[in-house]
């Protein structure tokens, strides 16, 4: 767990430099230029917030299996670590949107489903302090975040897709030109350092918020 | 580029300072969970 940890912050540190002293990926883009390095961070972390969405449905799904604490404790922290990387993801794509698009909200179809997601989940945290009784708590829990399991895929991948996006642009340049992946040798190396970190960075977290919540359930002994 | 300098030197004191923090967390929590 060690390694995994130094490797996370050695891998985040790498890409950060990496990204500031290569050229900027969208040079091409009017106006778009240098604040396109912060692809390498928005991306990745986007990314992850999605991972974390899916991890904490897996969760919800194992809780309502099996009625073990530790589930729901699990759930709760993905879903936690979740908003956490999708706020993120908003503060740094609207930083990007204000340089490439002029304003810092523009009514993207990924802004909005983005910011529907944060919503969503940020409810979440609502509905978990709606009940004191602890069985139904991890109940309701489990099957809101089942049910955002089942919504995110729509709101990150399909919808935002179905209209016209400002995103388009960034897409075809970096990311995908007719089905393909479209990024140079130095801008994939420098993602996948990110990405890999971001995830090793969640992976850190996730255990971190586990075991702060084991802590924090044997101590109120809510733990049965 | 001199742009880009400053804009590394921020970038990276604000990762040391969330790298410290989580550390100290991570310690903190380590600490707690031992019986």
């Amino acid at each position: 767990m060690t390694i995994l940890k130094i490797a996370a912050i050695i891998l985040i540190t790498v890409a950060a430099v990496l990204a500031l002293v290569t050229d900027p990926p969208l040079a091409s883009l009017t106006a778009g230029g240098g604040s396109s390095r912060i692809f390498f961070f928005h991306v990745p972390v986007a990314m992850v917030s999605f991972l974390s969405f899916m991890i904490a449905a897996g969760y919800a799904v194992a809780y309502l299996r099996t009625r073990r604490p530790v589930h729901d404790e699990a759930q709760a922290v993905a879903a936690e670590l979740g908003l956490t990387f999708s706020i993120v993801a908003m503060i740094t794509g609207a930083i990007w949107a204000k340089q490439a698009w002029g304003a810092y909200w523009n009514w993207d179809p990924r802004q909005l489903f983005l910011f529907v997601l944060i919503l969503f989940y940020g409810a979440f945290f609502a509905l978990r302090q709606a009940t004191t009784i602890a069985e139904s708590r991890r109940r309701l829990s489990a099957v809101y975040l089942v049910f955002g399991g089942a919504i995110s895929p729509f709101l990150f991948f399909v919808l935002p897709r179905m209209y016209r996006s400002l995103h388009e642009d960034a897409n075809q340049v970096v990311i995908a030109t007719q089905g393909k992946i479209n990024m140079s040798a130095t801008v994939g190396t420098i993602f996948a350092l990110s990405s890999v970190g971001f995830v090793l960075l969640f992976i850190w977290l996730f255990q971190l918020g586990r075991t702060a919540a084991r802590i924090q359930s044997v101590s109120e002994g809510d733990d049965q | 580029m001199d742009g880009n300098i400053s804009v590394l030197i921020a970038v990276l004191v604000t990762w040391a300072g969330v790298v410290w923090y989580l550390v100290k967390v991570d310690r903190n929590v380590k600490r707690r969970s031992k019986p």
